[in-house]
């Protein structure tokens, strides 16, 4: 009977599937395009009021005042932007875009492969360049992610993507970046169903845990230095990290498990490191800023993790940690939230931060950290233009109104399912049908 | 009064010896009964808690109380007891036991990914809830458990009320002498008082899950007993019911434990005329005015919580503030109760040692106890709470002989407990040598002689060999009645051991031992003198209580010491956004007084209020959350249809997310029930009064509302072993319609009950109350609002069909992401929408929910909400409100009536609340920016005119927080290096309750 049941809703998913794809990707570019008369938010913390930017075949020629713009515009489409701005494309690291569709349908679900130490799986072959997630991020501002598998000791190397594409290869703008590692805790919450409550207790297999780690990145050591190799999958996709090709993303919360992580990364000689997650980084600032280690924070829009914690504390998080100089990007655990990723760092301006710091935190700063950031996260001559006209701050709600936008200066289709319906009913009732 | 009797004759006959073991039961022997007469002479009785003797005597005889007092002669036949200015008291009892009882059996923990038991299990005649456990008696369940016995008594405890720890009605309780032999002669009574709680134990029926639910099927109980007596066909029988009604009669015991489920209990009792005696759990004093209010006498144990280990400043992060703090209270939580005058005994239970007892009694008089109240407890109360106090809890003629020796004042710190008689039967707990040796002896050993002293008190002594004044040697002795053992190194540097064993002679000591070399030789001491009396250290007085932590209201980070008060308040020049035709007005002031808003103009001048400047401020009214789960203990229960289940049970008034969410401007929410089943529980509508209890949260005289829900969650669709109907969107509308059609008939059964003369009614049996039924009557009858859970179309159409056939209308679609498919049908239908902003395509059902949702529903003439269902994102709701003017260019105005007058709106509360209008409630918020903006925060919040979140309070109390808290880890370093036991740090996290937090880790 059950299984009868999910072949109707197979059935079901891909009629609606059917008749709701995606708009297609948008074609290269052809003029070239200048942007002008509006505020260019730079991504680097520069700003200009009355600016100006081109760009042609994909990449940027200038940027800077309107004013200064001498070439000769009459091969250019001219976009006035007028009192509006224009923001580096945002970026989304750390997340399962693509991977999942529906969280509660598991054959929508591609994130989490079986087994616990799987650095050879890789989110790009699964990465769905038709999820109907994908365009409510570019409505946003979000132009690139991260998508990121998740689950066990290391979930798999992530690739990042640009949020226009045929198909996964089309997507890619580099692949297999990062390995991903969740630190393991020396304690773990069990919920207790017979007070409905969540208990910390001690993990009685932290140990056993730390020993599965070291054993792997010794032998990927080992393997490394082997002339005559008897090749092994895992430890093959291990290499990167060892020789700086790939980074390693180690996701961990508290403050001892961030002291420990790193310490485990310096005995094995990780070049490229950053946190995820990070939520007591400021308790060990000194070690982070010591070892030169980004951040890529949590959820700024959660709760305090104590009763007794500033009720304001993750909110105000960003600004602390860059205040004592660490370089923080933004990230957020639900996929399909995700594309509130711009008010994370409008909150973090809220509370502390610059308009134009927290929006380094959604772009320069996550190409930075991602190693990307020689072609994008800022909108630079000669970068790759990844760019987005709003009709106002795109940090605020009140602003963020994306009217244009280009991935490589594509100028991709803003507008996907929630719009058709939201055209489709709003004529119904404007009709009185 | 006839209970008592039966009690005087029982302990008569017990004690006689008429039922002892040696008369009826047969023996392998020649009988050995002997006289059992016994006179304690010497002592310093305490006869009751407040009467003391000095030099008194006891007799008692077949283990009864025969004489007691200061001049009595010694009988004849009576064996003599010399106490020697030691203490007696009468023994102490226990009302919270479980000894003697059979194990509970170990429920199958719940799960939502396991089939769903919706019928009883019990095999018999027995209640349609297995968790209704009345017609448990311990009496035949009662073994003589020995070890525990021990324990017992060597606590000071002679008697103990067992019942069993399992279900809701748990029966009948057993009074039992903690005597070792014979169950017959432990026994004292049985049906000794009848026992409720929270817990359903082992109960395998799904039903009830939560607290609420527990509530429910007590109250539905208790009008099942009723009726069940009062049936006068009776049609079926009952075992359950049957015992519940012949227990009415005996005291009343509720285990309710923490403070709020304390008041939750008596709430219970007020409802049905029983004045429960309530087993709180020791942290009364956190509300000792609303406990002292429940006329409650209570049972409180002595446990008190072990300090944290505080060496690790990342892991004590961990330790909430409220539990360092309880720490430190706990101790005077008696003193609390003592001075509020509330009546109380005092239980062992959840002592893990058990001889811990006396020791945190003491702890509690040195915290302010007074002795003569602690005694009370200990023996006075608790025989009087079980209506026994003719033959316990005191010592006069002719009641049992259940009493203690004491070495010295039990208050006192060296005095330890010698004796425990039980019954007359004595039980020796700690053997004394009472034989005083101290003194200077001359200590001779084959060729040599040593200089031994022995000083300390009797059974404490220390043996030293003495070489020089400063030199002394420490030797190892060992003194039993009369035989010594010593030995030692007469030069410190060599290990050569003389080793001597003896026997004591007079003053003197004399034996046989060897020498280093293995030779025998004789020794002997001979007692020279007396030693210096040195100087007795006086010894400190321990402070316990030089600096303790305040009382919070709520018990919380961010509590206030005192309740916040209303005051009048004007607030200047501030953009005021009145959600009333008069739109937005710069410069304006608004001016506040008892509660409310009074004026509204420009340069207003108040004499005697406390202006606030608004200038450059937004003064918005306060948010409205229409569906959180904050603030609530529990959220679901499991009954395909829980309408029975109420909310406003399970309100949790120490809910730190409270204070978050005055922090995002919110001042009032509907607590709703989840969405596992079609029908939900009934909805507490609540103002966020934070340090207010439960009760003073709700608003007074609001409508009512119920939570429905449809769909994926009621339909079971996560949980692939569910076997609960309904299973699909089909079934569910049948619920409706049967739970309608039912409540129709209920109604017109009752209906014409009512309509009955007296004298009908006299010869009728009046219909069952059935809570269940009576909430869906009352939604029929337009009493009762529904608030339902729904995500597609088809179900929402579905729902107003089925009002309609019942004549009423769907109040409020809550979530109702696809609302905006069928907008037209809800305006025309008069149902409300509130919604979630943007969230999506967490569930197939939620595919395709559009951001547009709530914009779409507007244009067509709903009234539209945005409300949280998330303790985090309710503390930004304006913001979520917001998106509107992105997802759809919603007018800025419109957006945040969604989270203020339109919430009002849907909660029937809108003549009160959700805008800025001269009479209504001063719920108001002060931002420091544009309310709608991404950047703006609350700096004030306020409801009922009383400042509950100010942003520069908020910033002095994150001080005071790290300071107590600094004081506190000191405290506890300190405590442990003096010799105080410690617990780790794994503290429970809160549970953040979503929708349906049936499955963990998922949401919505």
């Amino acid at each position: 009977m059950k299984v009868f049941i999910n072949f109707i809703t197979l059935l079901l998913c891909s009629i609606h599937w059917g008749m709701a794809q995606v708009p297609a990707p948008a074609d290269a570019q052809g003029n070239p395009i200048l942007i002008t008369g509006g505020t260019i938010h730079v991504g680097n913390g520069e700003v200009f009021e009355n600016g100006a930017v081109a760009f042609a075949e994909g990449k940027i020629t200038y940027v800077g005042e309107a004013a200064g713009f001498s070439a000769d515009q009459s091969s250019y489409e001219v976009i006035d932007a007028s009192g509006k701005h224009i923001y580096p494309g945002f970026i989304i690291p750390n997340t399962t875009l693509g991977l999942v569709e529906i969280g509660a349908v598991n054959a929508t679900v591609d994130q989490n492969e079986i087994g616990n130490l799987n650095p050879n799986v890789r989110s790009i072959i699964a990465y769905n360049t038709d999820s109907e997630i994908i365009p409510t991020m570019r409505f946003n501002g979000i132009l690139l992610a991260q998508t990121t598998p998740v689950g066990g000791r290391i979930p798999g190397t992530s690739s990042i993507v640009g949020l226009d594409a045929w198909n996964w290869e089309d997507a890619v703008i580099k692949m297999d970046d990062a390995v991903h590692l969740n630190w393991p805790g020396r304690y773990k919450y069990e919920f207790d169903y017979s007070d409905f409550s969540v208990k910390r207790v001690k993990n009685d297999k932290y140990e056993e845990q730390l020993k599965e780690l070291n054993e792997l990145f010794s032998d990927a050591q080992s393997y490394a230095s082997q002339s005559a190799k008897k090749e092994n999958l895992k430890l093959e996709a291990m290499l990167g990290l060892l020789d700086g090709k790939k980074a390693l993303h180690i996701h961990v919360d508290d403050a001892k498990g961030i002291i420990e992580s790193i310490q485990f990364t310096k005995k094995y000689g990780i070049q490229k490191i950053a946190i995820v997650g990070g939520e007591e980084a400021l308790l060990v600032k000194d070690i982070i800023k010591e070892n030169n280690i980004p951040v890529l924070l949590s959820d700024v829009h959660r709760l305090p993790n104590r009763p007794e914690e500033d009720v304001d504390m993750p909110y105000k998080l960003p600004y602390l940690l860059h205040k004592e100089g660490i370089k923080v990007g933004l990230t957020y655990n639900s996929v399909t939230n995700s594309r509130n990723l711009p008010f994370f760092a409008g909150t973090a301006a809220g509370y502390g931060l610059s308009k134009e710091e927290a929006l380094k935190m959604i772009s320069l700063n996550t190409a930075e950290i991602l190693g990307i950031s020689e072609q994008f996260g800022s909108i630079e001559s000669g970068k790759n233009a990844t760019l987005f006209i709003s009709g106002g701050d795109a940090l605020d709600m009140r602003g963020n109104l994306v009217e244009k936008a280009f991935i490589s200066g594509r100028n991709v289709e803003l507008n996907a399912m929630q719009q058709r319906l939201y055209k489709k009913y709003k004529a119904k009732y404007e009709a009185g049908k | 009064m006839k209970r008592i009797y039966t009690i005087c004759v029982l302990v008569l006959l017990h004690c006689s010896g008429l039922w002892a073991q040696e008369d009826i039961y047969p023996v392998n022997n020649v009988r050995d009964n002997r006289p059992e007469i016994y006179f304690l002479k010497n002592a310093t009785i305490f006869k009751d808690y407040q009467t003391k003797l000095e030099n008194a005597s006891l007799l008692i005889e077949d283990g009864v109380v025969k004489a007691i007092g200061t001049n009595l002669s010694v009988p004849k036949g009576a064996r003599e007891i010399d106490l020697n200015g030691k203490f007696i008291y009468p023994a102490f009892i226990d009302l919270h036991s479980d000894y003697g009882l059979s194990e509970v059996p170990k429920g199958k923990p719940f799960s939502f990914g396991s089939p769903e038991v919706v019928s009883p299990q019990t095999k018999g005649a027995f209640n349609v809830n297995d968790a209704i456990k009345s017609s448990y008696n311990a009496a035949e369940d009662f073994n003589i458990a020995g070890k525990e016995a021990g324990d017992l008594r060597k606590a000071g405890f002679g008697t103990v009320l067992a019942s069993k720890r399992d279900g809701l009605a748990r029966g009948t309780s057993a009074l039992i002498n903690l005597l070792d032999e014979l169950e017959n002669e432990a026994l004292l009574q049985s049906n000794v008082a009848a026992h409720y709680s929270f817990k359903k134990g082992s109960s395998p029926q799904s039903y009830p899950i939560s607290l609420m639910g527990c509530v429910a099927v007590l109250r539905q109980t208790y009008l099942d007993a009723k009726w069940y007596s009062s049936n006068k066909n009776q049609s079926f029988f009952d075992n359950s019911l049957e015992a519940w009604n012949a227990s009415q009669k005996l005291p009343q015991i509720f285990d309710a434990k923490d403070w709020q489920s304390v008041l939750l209990a008596d709430k219970i009792g007020d409802e049905f005329g029983v004045q429960y005696i309530i087993i709180g759990g020791g942290e009364e004093y956190k509300r000792i005015a609303e406990i002292k209010a429940t006329n409650a006498r209570l049972i409180v144990p002595l446990n008190f919580p072990d300090a944290y280990e505080v060496e690790d400043p990342f892991e004590t992060q961990n330790i909430k503030l409220a539990d360092m703090m309880h720490w430190e209270l706990a101790p005077g939580n008696l003193a609390a109760l003592e001075k509020a005058g509330i009546d109380f005994s005092l239980t062992a239970d959840g002592l893990s040692n058990k001889s811990d007892f006396l020791a945190n009694l003491r702890k509690a008089v040195k915290n302010g106890l007074s002795k003569t109240t602690a005694l009370k407890a200990v023996s006075f109360n608790p025989a009087q709470f079980i209506e026994a106090g003719s033959s316990l809890g005191s010592l006069e003629n002719g009641k049992m002989a259940n009493f203690l020796i004491f070495s010295d004042d039990l208050f006192e710190e060296e005095s330890e407990l010698m004796e425990n008689w039980v019954n007359g039967k004595q039980f020796i707990i700690k053997k004394k040598n009472e034989i005083d040796l101290s003194g200077k002896y001359s200590l001779e050993a084959g060729d040599s002689t040593f200089n031994l002293e022995i000083s300390g008190k009797p059974d404490k002594h220390t043996f030293k060999i003495v070489i020089n004044d400063s030199t002394k040697i420490d030797a190892t002795a060992e003194f039993e009645e009369t035989l010594l053992t010593l030995s030692f190194t007469p030069n410190k540097e060599e290990k050569a051991y003389i080793r001597l064993s003896g026997w004591r002679d007079g003053k003197n000591f004399k034996g046989k031992g060897q020498l280093p070399d293995g030779a025998w030789v004789e020794w002997t001491a001979e007692y020279k003198e007396e030693l210096e009396k040195e100087e007795e250290e006086k010894k400190e007085e321990e402070k316990e209580a030089d600096e303790v932590a305040k009382v919070l209201f709520p018990f919380l980070p961010y509590g206030n010491e005192e309740k916040p008060t209303a005051k009048n308040y004007l607030i200047k020049n501030a953009t005021v956004w009145t959600n009333e035709t008069d739109g937005i007005l710069e410069g304006t002031d608004v001016y506040v007084e008892d509660g409310k808003i009074k004026k509204i103009g420009k340069n207003l001048s108040i004499k005697n209020a406390v202006e606030i400047d608004g200038t450059g401020k937004h003064l918005t009214p306060g948010i409205i959350d229409e569906h959180t789960h904050i603030a609530l203990n529990n959220v679901n229960d499991v009954a395909t249809n829980s309408g029975m289940v109420r909310m406003e049970d399970v309100i949790d008034s120490d809910d730190i997310n409270i204070y978050r969410q005055l922090a995002g401007g919110v001042t009032a929410a509907q607590l709703l029930h989840g969405s596992a089943n079609p029908v939900g529980g009934q909805s507490a509508l609540v103002k966020f009064r934070w340090g207010a209890a439960p009760n003073d949260m709700l608003i007074k005289d609001a409508d009512k509302y119920i939570k429905f829900a449809l769909g994926e969650n009621v339909k079971r669709s996560s949980n692939s072993n569910s076997v609960r109907y309904p299973q699909t969107r089909m079934g569910v509308e049948q619920v409706f319609m049967d739970g309608f059609t039912r409540a129709k008939t209920y109604d017109a059964e009752w209906a014409a009950y009512n309509s009955l003369s007296s004298s009908a009614k006299a010869n009728a049996t009046p219909p069952r109350r059935d809570l269940m039924l009576e909430t869906m009557a009352e939604i029929i009858n337009k009493d009762r609002f529904i608030t339902c859970h729904s995500y597609v179309q088809s179900e929402i159409n579905m729902l107003m069909k089925v009002a309609e056939k019942f004549d009423f209308n769907v109040n409020t679609f809550t979530h109702i992401l696809e609302g905006y498919k069928v907008a037209d049908k809800m305006a025309e239908h008069g149902a409300g929408g509130s919604t979630f902003a943007d969230w999506w395509a967490y569930k197939f059902e939620v595919r395709y929910a559009i951001p547009y949702n709530p914009m779409l529903m507007a244009m067509a003439g709903v009234t539209v909400a945005i409300n949280s269902d998330d303790a985090e994102m309710a503390r930004r709701l304006n913001q979520e409100a917001a998106k509107s003017v992105k997802y759809g260019g919603m007018s800025e105005e419109d957006a945040l009536k969604m989270v203020t007058l339109n919430p009002a709106k849907l909660l029937h509360l809108d003549d009160r609340m959700g805008s800025v209008n001269v009479g209504k409630d001063a719920d108001l918020v002060l931002w420091n920016d544009h309310p709608l903006s991404i950047y703006a925060k609350p700096e004030k919040t306020m409801v009922d005119g009383i400042i509950y979140y100010d942003i520069e309070e908020d910033e002095k109390k994150r001080e005071e927080i790290a300071m107590e808290r600094a004081r506190l880890i000191q405290k506890m370093q300190e405590a442990k290096k003096n010799g105080a036991k410690t617990q780790s740090v794994e503290p429970t996290v809160h549970q953040f309750w979503h929708c349906d937090d049936l499955h963990f880790g998922q949401i919505h």
